[in-house]
């Protein structure tokens, strides 16, 4: 039987070090694919290692009440990618912060994306040339509900930003990759 | 809709080398044997320092108790008990009045430090052992 993240992190700190090697293989996926939309994929491989790192040197200041492991490895991998861009002097995270007023919109989801457009989205290439094309926080909202199956309140406590908000990304976000492959 | 898009999203996902974990694991335990190292050689260095500080802490509170008398005092406990059972009260403070009490705290301080160096010493090498 598959063991949760907090038993796998409680038997870790009881001293099986085997555990933390399955939350290794169960999650570097996930950072590997996220690192490789935000910092490109020549320095994943580094950056995963470095996210790891430090959750393992943190390990024992998780805690289960304010996040899941999930959201908290994805926080350390978002600030570990913040530090990496800005040392080389790539566009920050933040950059695109101030692009907070509330978008209303009446469209509904099922018209935002057509079943043409859906069609067109089925060319791996084109939905990843596309991805890269989206501002980066619009990007992550669609990269972390749709890949990484996480729901909007984990991506907001991430993102640091309301419900609201990260529901406004997603829309633009998707109207955006509507507009860019029609 | 929203199906579709989490099956293309997830079909699009960049996949890293299968060795990745592996590499992680690999740098998880080399910071962790540089970590022990460095605790080692920083407990070993803080038992060897509380080691002669506690010699040196120990030799100044035998001198400072002998000039203040604390032995004689002391001694008189084991020859003259009638005495002693008579002026306790006096016996009592004389006894207190001639103590050391800088230099024991100091030595008590120390002792415990060398104690607790002593101690995960010995733990980071057990660890060492476990782990070969």
């Amino acid at each position: 039987m598959d063991k949760n993240d907090k038993e796998l992190i409680k038997e870790y700190l009881e001293g099986n070090d085997d555990s933390f090697k399955s939350l290794v293989n169960k999650y570097n996926s996930s950072i590997y694919n996220y690192s490789v939309r935000f910092a490109g994929i020549d320095n994943s491989k580094d950056i995963v290692q470095d996210v790891f790192l430090k959750a393992w040197r943190n390990i024992k200041k998780f805690d289960d009440t304010k996040a899941s492991f999930k959201t908290w490895l994805f926080i350390i991998t978002r600030n570990t990618i913040t530090d990496y861009l800005r040392k080389k002097k790539m566009i920050s995270f933040s950059s695109l912060d101030k692009d907070e007023e509330s978008f209303e919109s009446n469209i509904l989801d099922e018209v935002i994306l057509p079943d043409e457009a859906l069609i067109k989205l089925e060319d791996k290439e084109l939905l990843n040339n596309t991805l890269d094309k989206i501002p980066q926080n619009y990007r992550e909202v669609l990269v972390l509900y749709y890949q990484e199956d996480m729901t909007f309140n984990e991506i907001g406590q991430l993102l640091e930003k309301p419900l609201n908000t990260v529901k406004s990304y997603h829309r633009r976000a998707l109207i955006m990759l509507r507009e860019m492959i029609s | 809709m929203e199906q579709k898009l989490q099956k293309l999203f997830k079909e699009a996902s960049y996949q890293p080398e299968s060795r990745l974990s592996g590499d992680v694991w690999s740098s998880i335990e080399y910071k962790s044997a540089q970590i022990t190292k460095w605790k080692k050689f920083g407990y070993l260095c803080l038992s060897i320092l509380s080691l002669f500080g506690s010699v040196f802490s120990i030799k100044s509170l035998i001198e400072q108790a002998m000039r203040l008398g604390f032995f004689n005092y002391f001694s008189l406990a084991f020859s003259d008990s009638g005495a002693i059972a008579t002026y306790w009260k006096e016996y009592t403070l004389s006894l207190a009045d001639s103590l050391p009490v800088v230099s024991l705290a100091l030595s008590f301080f120390l002792l415990f430090i060398l104690f607790i160096s002593i101690r995960n010493t010995s733990y980071q090498f057990k660890n060492k052992l476990l782990a070969s």
